[in-house]
C-alpha cells in the first residue's frame, strides 16, 4: 500500500473514530468513577478489576464478600463488640459504586440496616434506597421499601408489614427480607402466615442455604402453634 | 484479495493445530465451570454471577491469546526469516499483514465461540438466561478484543520488541479502562490547556469502557450503542492496521 493511501485511510478512520466517540459515550452505560468507591480494604481488589475490563465480576465478587460478611464476618472488617454489622452500609455502597444496577444489593442492604434490630440504621437504609432511585430508576421496590420504613417510624407496623407482604412474590425481593417478614408476622401470632412465607423458601432452590432455618423456624412456629391450641 | 485469503487460511490453520490454542480453549471451559462453582456462594444472585464470571473468562482468554499470538505474528516470522519466503512470491506486504491479522482474529474468535457456546448451554439448562441478549454481549468482548489485536500489531511493528509490545499492550488495555476517570479529572481540573491535554489523552485511547456491553448489560444499555460500538471498532481498528500497513512497508529486511 502506498504510503500516502495508508496514511490517508488512518487520517479518516481517525476522524471517524473520534466522531463516534460522542454519541457512542452518550449511550453507554455510566458507571460512577473509581473516586466514588467506598473506603474500604478491597479498594485495591475493585480498582484492579475495574481497570482489567471486569466490572461485572467485580460487583459480584463484592456482593460474596458482603454475604459472607452477614454469615461469619470478613477478617478485614472486624465489628467492635455490641455492634454487629457495623460495616454493611460501606459494603452495600460499595457494591452499587461497581454496578449502579445490582438492585439486590440495594434491597438487602436496605433490609439489614432497616429491620435488624441489633442494627437498627433506618436513615442509611432510605439513604441507600435513594440512591438506587437515583441511579438506577425504574424499580418499585425501593419506593415501596422506604414507604414501609417510613411507616415503621411512624409506628404503623400493621401498614408497615402489608406493605411488605405486596412485595413478596417479585422476583427480586430478597430471601433476607422475606425472613424479616416471617419474623414480624411471628412475633404479632400471626403462624399461618409466617408459615406460609418459610415454606415459600424452602421450595425455593436459589435460596438453599436458607432451607436449614427455615426447617427450624417450620418446627419452633408449628410448636408455637400448638402450644397456643394447648393453652 | 485471493492472496489475503490465502494468507488468512493458512494463518488461521496455524493456529487452529497449534496445541496453546488448543490449552487456551480448555482453560476456558475449565474457568466456566470453576465460575459455576463459585456461583454457589452468591445464593440469589447465582445465575448473575455465572454469567458475569463467564463473560469474564471469554474476555479473559480471548484477550490474552489475542495479544499474545498478535504480538508474535509478524515478529516471529521476521526472526525466523519465514517472512522471506513468503514475500518472495507475488504477495503485497499489507495483503500478508492483514491476512495474518484476520487469520489469527479468526481462530481467536473459534476458541472463544466454543466457549460462548458452552457458557450459553450451561445457563439455558440451569434457567439462567440473560435478560439482555447473550449474543451481543459475546460480540462486544469480540469488538475489545479485535480492537486491542489491532493495537498490539501496530505496537509490535513500532516497537520491535515483543516484551516491549506485550508491556504497551497491557498498557493500553488498561488506560482503555480508566477513560471515565481521566474525563472526571479533566472536568476537575482548573486548568484550560491541562483539561485539554487530559481529554486529547483519553480521546487517543481506544475506549474499552464505553464497548463494554458485558458490564453495562444489566441496566439495558440501548440497542442503538450496538451500531456505534461497531463503527467506532471498525474505525479505531482500521486506523491502528493502516499505520501498521505503513510500518510493515518500511522495514527492511
Amino acid at each position: 500500500m502506498p504510503a500516502a493511501r495508508a496514511l490517508a485511510v488512518f487520517a479518516l478512520s481517525a476522524v471517524v473514530a473520534v466522531a463516534v466517540d460522542g454519541p457512542l459515550g452518550r449511550l453507554s452505560r455510566r458507571f460512577p468513577p473509581l473516586t466514588e468507591l467506598p473506603a474500604t480494604p478491597f479498594c485495591a481488589q475493585d480498582a484492579a478489576l475495574v481497570e482489567l475490563g471486569f466490572r461485572a465480576a467485580a460487583a459480584d465478587l463484592a456482593w460474596v464478600q458482603m454475604l459472607e460478611y452477614m454469615g461469619n464476618g470478613l477478617p478485614q472488617l472486624p465489628d467492635a463488640p455490641g455492634h454487629p454489622y457495623a460495616h454493611i452500609a460501606v459494603l452495600a455502597s460499595r457494591i452499587v459504586s461497581l454496578d449502579p444496577s445490582f438492585h439486590r444489593a440495594y434491597l438487602y442492604g436496605a433490609s439489614v440496616l432497616g429491620w435488624f434490630p441489633q442494627v437498627a440504621r433506618p436513615e442509611q437504609a432510605v439513604a441507600l434506597l435513594q440512591e438506587g432511585l437515583r441511579r438506577d430508576p425504574g424499580q418499585r421496590l425501593y419506593l415501596l421499601y422506604i414507604a414501609a420504613l417510613a411507616y415503621k417510624k411512624e409506628g404503623d407496623v400493621p401498614k408497615m408489614i402489608a406493605l411488605l407482604d405486596s412485595t413478596l412474590k417479585d422476583p427480586g425481593t430478597p430471601t433476607l427480607m422475606k425472613e424479616i417478614l416471617a419474623n414480624l408476622y411471628k412475633s404479632q401470632g400471626r403462624y399461618a402466615k409466617a408459615l406460609e412465607i418459610w415454606r415459600d423458601i424452602l421450595d425455593d432452590p436459589a435460596a438453599a442455604s436458607d432451607h436449614p432455618r427455615a426447617r427450624l423456624q417450620i418446627e419452633e412456629i408449628r410448636a408455637l402453634e400448638a402450644a397456643g391450641r394447648g393453652s | 484479495m485471493d492472496t489475503i485469503k490465502a494468507v488468512f487460511d493458512y494463518t488461521l490453520r496455524e493456529h487452529v493445530r497449534s496445541r496453546a490454542w488448543l490449552s487456551a480453549a480448555l482453560f476456558g471451559l475449565v474457568l466456566l465451570g470453576a465460575g459455576a462453582i463459585a456461583s454457589v456462594l452468591a445464593v440469589n444472585e447465582r445465575g448473575r454471577m455465572v454469567l458475569d464470571l463467564g463473560l469474564a473468562a471469554i474476555l479473559a482468554i480471548g484477550l490474552v491469546s489475542m495479544v499474545f499470538l498478535t504480538v508474535r505474528l509478524v515478529l516471529q516470522e521476521i526472526e525466523s526469516r519465514a517472512v522471506f519466503l513468503i514475500l518472495t512470491h507475488p504477495v503485497r506486504r499489507w495483503h500478508y499483514l492483514l491476512g495474518r491479522f484476520f487469520g489469527t482474529l479468526a481462530a481467536v474468535a473459534i476458541g472463544m465461540a466454543g466457549m460462548g457456546l458452552v457458557h450459553w448451554l450451561l445457563l439455558e439448562a440451569f434457567g439462567w438466561a440473560p435478560a439482555g441478549s447473550y449474543a451481543l454481549a459475546w460480540v462486544s468482548i469480540l469488538g475489545q478484543v479485535a480492537l486491542m489485536g489491532a493495537l498490539a500489531l501496530l505496537l509490535s511493528l513500532a516497537l520491535t520488541s515483543e516484551a516491549a509490545a506485550m508491556a504497551f499492550s497491557v498498557f493500553f488495555w488498561v488506560l482503555g479502562h480508566f477513560t471515565p476517570e481521566l474525563r472526571y479529572i479533566a472536568e476537575r481540573s482548573g486548568s484550560g490547556p491541562l483539561r485539554g491535554l487530559i481529554l486529547a489523552f483519553a480521546r487517543a485511547a481506544p475506549d474499552f469502557s464505553r464497548l463494554d456491553y458485558a458490564g453495562a448489560r444489566h441496566a439495558g444499555t440501548p440497542a442503538a450503542w450496538a451500531a456505534w460500538a461497531v463503527l467506532y471498532v471498525l474505525a479505531y481498528g482500521t486506523a491502528c492496521l493502516a499505520l501498521s500497513a505503513e510500518l510493515f512497508e518500511q522495514k527492511e529486511f
